[in-house]
């Protein structure tokens, strides 16, 4: 049994006293090595819930966990950030030094950790996203996926165990988007906990589990099969489904024999052509 | 009258290692009226000849010309180009800063040194367009909107300038499914009840897709291809080439024409899919 490196039992959060909480009511828990897509639209907590895992904020009520450190607890603050790296969605926001290598090598000079060991974590980390030969540019020349890839190197060269991503593609072009998907995809067979929280649908596909937020609660969780199946429901949320999930049900609608809950095009293709 | 731009070339850093051609020998001409796609990777060149398009940056070679007057010859003109090609950044809503919806629209007319009664009269025609019911919003301050209407009033504000030509950078990034589908709904009913051309720059080929009449797509500082929506997505294969995605349905369609079903390449709607398919399906089975 893998251990749970993320707790959250019964949250719950508001940013001012008379507004609505933002998260309200969260249980969740996530497994080691798991990758978990949030959606949900503008507003449903789902940012809020990723800053609360990362102790940016506190919850109001209930407690969150992360590798059984408490967020709550003071001096476990930079532990826990360590543990849980964030990446967020403008990559000009979060870069910090004028060489490549020498921004992924700031959250590690910060831990005071031994010069010739940073060296080996930023090449290490360098590699890992595929970004190596761009070491010695400064960030600001480089595309917006090269960017985010940096970010995600920074957050590796601290050798963390869990990457949460808030929007990570937000800004990018398709092939940006593939570049960064791909990283995490790797990222996550390497035994790396993902929880990438996104707009597109066509990202949460490719997750292990897909979770919906709506006004501050959780209302659908499960593999993204599960989860997208219910098309309905997922619009009411303001939500989309993958075309091809839509496609299926209209077909099935016309009387095909198809199952309800593809989610990629292959799926579909080998069906449709057997 | 168009927007013409002829042979254009842009250089940018020039004389240092990163001197880059971010345009090079690029033809297109926008009508009045038309609602066009822009698409290219990052690094295609679509922002700097958008900002060509109004005069925000001159041409290293080449011109532009709006209507007939080329864009930078005469800087007093400039003003006028700008009103007639109004642009929407990136994250327009960050460019709000008044402290009412009213009076964040009514900033550029008032600029424009028109009397109070024709602001008015503009302003509560912009916010209409993009789809607000003007009593209720123009008191509301603007940072306490969502996303979506933020950028719908950040629209309106260059609305109110009547421009004759709309440009929109990724107006739909970051946002919602729902706040995307609001924005470009209003984008589309606002080129069907005004006479504005709108020029939509996207990542999101879907979007791209439900909406223009026309697509320029660049790669590396080129016109690479041109045409209808149906025209540019039937060539999969060469847009995925260039580092652009394709709508879902496209694929699909692909992946089922490549596998010998006997279906039309230029689907673009999960409605028209489907009718498609049935048909195939039910030749096949009899």
């Amino acid at each position: 049994m893998k251990e749970y490196i993320i707790k959250i039992d019964k949250v719950k959060y508001k940013y001012e006293k008379n507004t609505d909480y933002a998260v309200n009511g969260v249980s969740l828990n996530i497994k080691e090595g798991e990758f978990t897509a949030i959606i949900g639209r503008n507003g449903s907590g789902k940012s809020t819930l990723a800053k609360l895992i990362n102790s940016i904020l506190l919850p109001t009520e209930g407690k969150i966990y992360v590798k059984g450190m408490d967020t709550s607890d003071d001096t476990k603050l930079w532990d826990i950030r360590q543990t849980a790296g964030m990446v967020f969605q403008n990559p000009d926001n979060q870069l910090v030094a004028t060489i490549v290598e020498e921004d992924i090598a700031f959250g590690p000079e910060n831990l005071g950790v031994e010069p010739e060991e940073i060296r080996r974590r930023v090449d290490e980390a360098l590699n890992t996203v595929g970004m190596y030969e761009f070491r010695k540019r400064p960030p600001h020349l480089l595309s917006g996926g090269q960017k985010q890839r940096i970010a995600i190197a920074g957050v590796l060269a601290l050798n963390s165990e869990c990457i949460i991503l808030d929007e990570p593609t937000a800004m990018l072009d398709p092939s940006g988007r593939k570049e960064v998907m791909e990283t995490l995809k790797k990222l996550n067979a390497e035994g790396k906990t993902i929880l990438l929280i996104t707009h597109f649908m066509d990202e949460a596909v490719q997750a292990d589990r897909v979770i919906v937020m709506d006004k501050g609660y959780i209302k659908l969780d499960g593999t993204p099969k599960e989860v997208f199946r219910n098309i309905d429901e997922i619009k009411k949320y303001g939500l989309d489904v993958p075309q091809v999930t839509e496609l299926t049900q209209e077909l099935i609608k016309e009387g095909l024999d198809l199952p309800p809950d593809i989610i990629e095009v292959k799926e579909l293709v080998d069906l449709l052509c057997q | 009258m168009p927007i013409r731009a002829e042979n254009i070339k842009y250089v940018y850093s020039e004389g240092t290692p990163f001197r880059t051609l971010a345009l090079d020998g690029i033809n297109v001409r926008i009508d009045r009226g038309e609602f066009v796609g822009l698409i290219g990777h990052t690094g295609s060149g679509k922002s700097t000849l958008i900002q060509l398009f109004n005069g925000l940056e001159p041409a290293t070679e080449g011109k532009v010309e709006v209507d007939g007057t080329q864009v930078g010859e005469d800087k007093k003109k400039l003003k006028l180009i700008r009103q007639k090609v109004g642009l929407v950044f990136q994250y327009p809503e960050y460019q709000l800063f008044e402290e009412t919806v009213e009076k964040d629209v009514a900033f550029g007319p008032i600029n424009l040194g028109l009397t109070r009664e024709e602001t008015d009269h503009r302003v509560k025609e912009a916010l209409e367009l993009v789809g607000f019911n003007y009593k209720k919003i123009k008191d509301a301050s603007p940072f306490e909107l969502s996303g979506g209407q933020k950028r719908r009033v950040a629209i309106a504000g260059v609305l109110a300038m009547k421009p004759d030509y709309l440009i929109l950078d990724e107006p739909t990034a970051g946002l919602d499914p729902a706040g995307r589908n609001e924005i470009l709904g209003q984008v589309k009913k606002l080129h069907e009840v005004s006479e504005v051309s709108v020029i939509l720059v996207s990542h999101s080929m879907e979007d791209i897709a439900k909406l223009v009449d026309r697509v320029i797509v660049l790669y590396r500082g080129k016109v690479h291809m041109q045409g209808t929506p149906k025209d540019i997505y039937s060539k999969a294969d060469e847009l995925e080439r260039i580092g652009l995605g394709i709508p879902q349905i496209a694929s699909i369609v692909r992946d089922l024409r490549n596998r010998g079903f006997n279906i039309k390449q230029d689907i673009l709607t999960v409605e028209e899919a489907k009718e498609e398919i049935l048909k195939e399906v039910r030749r096949r089975n009899v």
